[in-house]
């Protein structure tokens, strides 16, 4: 520690900070613009600088390290001289079109100007104009206002990890631009809107709408990921005009995906459902809530009677709340109906016994940035947790060693030591292989259940390379990610990652999809376990089980069937047969209206209070940011209101903190003994299809939000729907790239555009789900074939 | 300029990059840039974007910081060039000895304004800053040569020996 | 000399009066100072108009109804910078805007509102470019309720029709401003 002292008080800092850290942080506000406490210092801009004793010249407060006995005075007059020399350069070229900016009003340099600038120029030339690049649907440029703090090049080469905006020409002539004209493709590309401290980079969607005071800002947290990164949202007049992130070191620094910040524009979709419906003879009618819910009850407890309780399954998002979820099992419990799941896009559930109380991550998202070794799983991170892959982006750069195996070389933005790109019925035997690299170096014998399996496998020099960075490299992480657990082997991945795990001292964690994974499991939204993990008397069948055999009745919450499934053919299938199919939707789809008997409107997250648990088992609770339109109720209202209808006791909650608060009480009160897996369910045997379906959801067809936010499908438009494919494979199939060809996969076909796509494995295809054009195809990772 | 156009370095070109990179450690590629581009335009005169993008491949770049590099030095020409460059030294030493009345001679013999080349496609004619011959001002630099202590008259007759 | 007591001129004050009184009343002189001024008004000039065929003489700056102005190309001025609606103490104005077709920054919706509307013309002062301006019109009237809600239609339609005197008041206060 040195002392110093700042305008007269005495502060004590660490060495090595800066005379702005050193301010900030004991309150003394020094004017900036190049400087952000995540970059690294530019000193470009000069508008920071203080004048030091005993140095002559103004220094830059950002790019000055403090020094013992050091005397800094940010407000005297030589200070304040620079400051307004500065400012008075800076606006030189500085259009004067605030009234025209959309940053009027919370523009660092119109906020500064005012404070140092002088009310008339003294310039009397020709200011600068610079042409406009397209930078895509999300950003708007107007590059004539920028002052060349670099901030939004910094964050592209140092967060981002993509470096796509560079400072090109020089002197006066300058410019921030991509030089060639194309959209930025980096998936948190939004967040340089909100470090460009003029107008040069804003909103494309919430160009022109609103202006900064006319906004309230309220809070909620994002439901894309299983992050739960915090957002601030701007509300005006019951309508939300943006989403800007609210800072989170623990979750998402001062960052958001551009999925988090943009999805809202799908709030406003036309196909919203305002009205709750019910089909009478084939006909849609508009009726009140009061016909519509009781029509529903008594239909699904005259299936239960009539049929019997497994003859009805429900079905729930695992972006619903904590809240809903709870409600949702509560009352198909309590009728009876055990059936219940959340786990759309997962085939194999063998290990659902020995699950910990939920899965998600072992490490606190900030402690990924301590890591030194990390192991992905069959995950595509940049897309499924854009800001998890930069708390890996920042391990990397402090060292960390990452390795990947993914039948899909996606791109990323570290630097992986090893990447094993597999067929992906390879990934049990590829993991296995690491695994038994370690048994052989540390001439462990292999435990009985797999001692046989492993006896085939050879070992490659990769897998010894990264067996050993786990085990020697402390301390070190599995991911496993979206591809792992929709794998058809997924417990046999989480099996083998657990052992791994033991062998070698790192820590499992599952990236779990949606907002709430697990807070459904903590709600019960599982067929095998009640809320908080109690033991049930009737266990129920899982999602798989309950389409593959067509059951009488179907409750939706907020799944679009078709898009959400790992089994589209096999759902549409399973509703078309049912009774009854009762969707509790935000959304009236062509689909939904021929497949299903009731539609009751449901509220967006936006809309409605909840809790989501992220997965580091984060409870983040959050209130409505606006109120839902016309008839549209909240989810927990419509469950409670069942609950009641259905005289199910303990059911007159209030308040959606109520139900957060009984289960908090609960699991106070009940700890959940896992039975320590007897047997690891591990089976290396599989199937090989000659032609192998491989498929994920892309970044911005999760879920039906954002599949609605039309800047989001238009930034995306590189991840357009097709039959991606490795050029080798083209040529067998003899396809033609950018041609159409026919997929077949279980009797259906459909034709597709070829996309070439080096990534792809040998033996296997692309093909997305989360598209209506694909929602007539089969099994996630089943066989087709392709035909021109 | 298209996207698809696609630029593939010689073998000669690779190897002179190669013996530029082995110059510096492993992980500094990017030292290796100013060299690979001059070698580059050795070749054309000028570079292309799908030039530029084919030595951000070459040296693992981010093709933007290639751009940047490209777009900041003069010497590197992003348009296409006569046969010949002139370059006029436009800095004080020069400027004092007469470089004015040699700019504008050589701008009406060529009948281009700097910055531009001839319609025959046989000269360019740029600003060069200090060329660090002073002492011989006015000075310039044609085709990468120095000519010190010109004159209209002897500039007329390098130009015009030139084919 | 005897001083000159408040009693003693009291009393010969009371005697006058009652005398001054006396030939006042006989004489009709009242009457007669009435006629005085009645003849003066008579003849002067009148200052009263008939209104509403005759209206008094309003200042360049009168705050009457508020207008919206176009250039004279036809463009319309405002580019929903929205400080009207933000100075506006009464809340009288709402905006909407976003992108027009060719990229400029425009309202979707302007609205004053006539009942809340107080004419202080804080919205004129904040315009940047002379687009929200307060007409020196003042008859004006709504027969139905919303009729007192102005689109940005009628509002530029009022602009449109006054424009001459908009301009003309303009120039003539532009030396004070």
């Amino acid at each position: 520690m040195i002392e110093l002292e700042i305008d007269g008080k005495k502060v004590e800092a660490e060495p090595g900070n800066m005379i702005i850290q050193v301010a900030d942080a004991m309150g003394v506000y020094i004017p900036r613009f190049c400087y952000h406490k995540k970059l690294s210092i530019a000193a470009n801009c000069r508008m920071c600088l203080v004048e030091v004793e005993k140095i002559g010249k103004p220094v830059p407060a950002c790019a000055t390290p403090i020094s013992q006995g050091m005397r800094v005075f940010t407000k005297s007059e030589k200070a304040l001289a620079a400051q307004r020399a500065v400012m008075e350069f800076l606006l030189i070229n500085h259009p004067l079109d605030c009234p025209i900016c959309d940053q009027g009003g919370e523009c660092e340099l119109q906020d500064l100007a005012l404070g140092y600038g002088d009310d008339l120029s003294r310039y009397t030339e020709g200011k600068r104009a610079v042409d406009d690049e397209n930078l895509g649907s999300l950003i708007a440029t107007d590059m004539t206002r920028c002052i060349h703090c670099t901030r939004c090049v910094r964050f592209g080469t140092e967060v981002a990890g993509m470096r796509e905006l560079g400072t090109v020409w020089r002197g006066e002539h300058m410019e921030i631009k991509t030089f060639v004209g194309k959209s930025l493709t980096s998936e948190v590309s939004g967040n340089i809107i909100d470090l460009c401290p003029v107008g040069a980079l804003t909103s494309k969607p919430y160009r022109y709408t609103a202006r900064a005071w006319e906004l309230q800002q309220r809070y909620t947290i994002a439901p894309h990921d299983c992050l739960g990164s915090h957002l601030n949202v701007h509300v005006r007049r019951n309508e939300v005009m943006r989403v800007v992130p609210r800072e989170s070191e623990a979750i998402n620094e001062t960052w958001l995906s551009d999925r988090d910040r943009f999805s809202y524009t799908g709030l406003k979709s036309e196909d919203r459902l305002n009205q709750p419906m019910i089909k009478q003879s084939g006909h849609w009618q508009s009726v009140s809530w009061e016909v519509a819910l009781e029509y529903m009850l008594e239909a699904l407890k005259k299936v239960i009677a009539v049929q019997g309780p497994e003859q009805a399954a429900g079905i729930i998002s695992p972006s619903a709340t904590l809240e809903e979820s709870y409600l949702f099992q509560r009352l198909l419990r309590g009728l009876g109906c055990p059936n219940i799941d959340h786990r759309l896009r997962q085939i194999d559930f063998a290990d659902q016994d020995s699950m910990p109380l939920y899965p998600g991550l072992k490490v606190k998202i900030a402690d990924l940035e301590q890591q030194r070794a990390v192991l992905i799983i069959g995950a595509n991170v940049r897309q499924e947790q854009p800001l998890l892959a930069l708390r890996l982006r920042k391990a990397n750069l402090k060292g960390a060693q990452i390795f990947c195996i993914n039948p899909i070389d996606y791109q990323v933005n570290f630097n992986l030591n090893q990447k094993l790109i597999c067929h992906p019925t390879l990934l049990p035997e590829m993991l296995a292989g690491i695994i038994k690299a370690i048994l052989v170096k540390q001439a462990i014998e292999a435990p009985t259940t797999i001692a046989e399996q492993l006896k085939s496998i050879q070992v490659t020099e990769q897998q010894q390379a990264i067996a050993e960075a786990l085990s020697v490299n402390q301390p070190s992480t599995i991911l496993l990610g979206a591809i792992a657990q929709q794998h058809p082997q997924a417990a046999t991945l989480r099996s083998l990652a657990s052992l791994l795990a033991e062998l070698t001292g790192a820590s499992v964690n599952l990236l779990t999809e949606g907002a709430n994974t697990a807070g459904a499991w903590l709600a019960g939204a599982v067929p095998h376990r009640g809320a908080v993990g109690l033991t049930q008397d009737k266990l129920g069948q899982t999602i798989a089980e309950l389409f593959a055999e067509p059951r009488k009745a179907y409750v939706l919450f907020n799944v679009e069937p078709a898009q959400d499934c790992a089994n589209p053919k096999q759902v549409t299938k399973a509703l078309q047969q049912a009774d009854l199919v009762v969707a509790l939707t935000p959304y009236n789809t062509p689909y939904l209206q021929q497949h299903a008997d009731v539609l009751l409107p449901i509220a967006h997250h936006a809309e409605t209070s909840g809790t989501y648990v992220n997965a580091e088992g984060e409870w983040q609770s959050f209130a409505a940011v606006v109120s839902a339109p016309e008839q549209v109720k909240p989810g927990w209202k419509v469950l409670r209101v069942l609950g009641n209808l259905a005289d199910l006791a303990d059911f007159n909650y209030t308040a959606s903190t109520e139900i957060r608060d009984e289960l908090q009480g609960m699991l106070a009160n009940h700890s959940l003994k896992v039975a320590k897996q007897v047997q690891p369910r591990i089976n290396l045997a599989y199937t090989k299809h000659p032609l192998t379906r491989i498929t994920e959801w892309p970044m911005y067809r999760v879920d039906g939000l954002v599949r609605r936010a039309l800047p989001l499908q238009q930034a995306a438009s590189h991840d357009s729907v097709g039959i991606r494919i490795n050029s080798k494979m083209i040529e067998q199939l003899q396809l033609a790239a950018g041609g159409l060809a026919t997929v077949e996969q279980a009797g259906e076909s459909v034709t597709l555009p070829v996309i070439l796509d080096e990534r792809i494995p040998q033996g296997c295809a692309l093909i997305a789900g989360g598209f209506a054009e694909t929602e007539v195809l089969a099994e996630s990772f089943g066989a087709i074939t392709i035909h021109v | 300029m298209a996207e698809t156009e696609l630029y593939k370095l010689t073998e000669t070109m690779c190897g002179e990059i190669d013996q530029w990179i082995a110059k510096f450690p492993p992980e500094r590629k990017q030292s290796a840039l100013l060299a690979s581009l001059h070698i580059v335009q050795k070749e054309t005169g000028w570079l292309s974007t799908a030039q530029l993008n084919a030595v951000a491949d070459y040296l693992g770049l981010a093709y933007v910081t290639v751009y940047e590099v490209a777009t900041f030095y003069s010497m590197y020409d992003l348009q296409p060039v006569g046969r010949h460059k002139v370059h006029l030294c436009n800095n004080i030493s020069c400027m004092l000895n007469g470089s004015e009345k040699l700019s504008e001679h050589v701008k009406a013999k060529l009948g281009v304004e700097f910055g531009a080349t001839t319609t025959d496609g046989k000269f360019t004619l740029k600003h060069a800053e200090c060329l660090a011959a002073c002492a011989g001002a006015p000075a310039a630099q044609i085709d990468g040569v120095h000519y010190e202590n010109l004159t209209p008259e002897k500039i007329d007759k390098i130009l015009d020996n030139l084919d | 000399m005897m001083p000159l007591t408040s009693e003693w001129l009291g009393v010969n004050e009371k005697i006058m009066n009652k005398l001054k009184h006396f030939f006042k009343s006989f004489l009709l002189w009242e009457l007669l100072v009435g006629l005085k001024l009645t003849g003066r008004y008579l003849f002067s000039k009148k200052i009263t108009v008939q209104f509403p065929e005759e209206e008094t003489p309003r200042s360049a700056r009168f705050r009457g109804l508020l207008a919206l102005r176009r250039y004279p190309n036809g463009e319309e001025r405002c580019i929903a910078c929205k400080l009207c609606e933000a100075v506006c103490p009464a809340l009288a104005i709402t905006i909407e805007a976003e992108p027009r077709a060719d990229g400029s920054r425009r309202t979707t919706k302007y609205e004053v509102d006539f009942f809340k509307c107080i004419y202080c013309g804080f919205c004129e002062e904040s315009c940047p470019v002379d687009s929200i301006v307060a007409t020196s019109q003042m008859h004006y009237h709504f027969e139905k309720r919303g009729e007192n809600i102005f689109t940005k239609e009628k509002l530029l339609a009022v602009g449109d029709k006054y424009e001459k005197e908009i301009a003309a008041n303009r120039t003539k206060d532009s030396a004070y401003r």
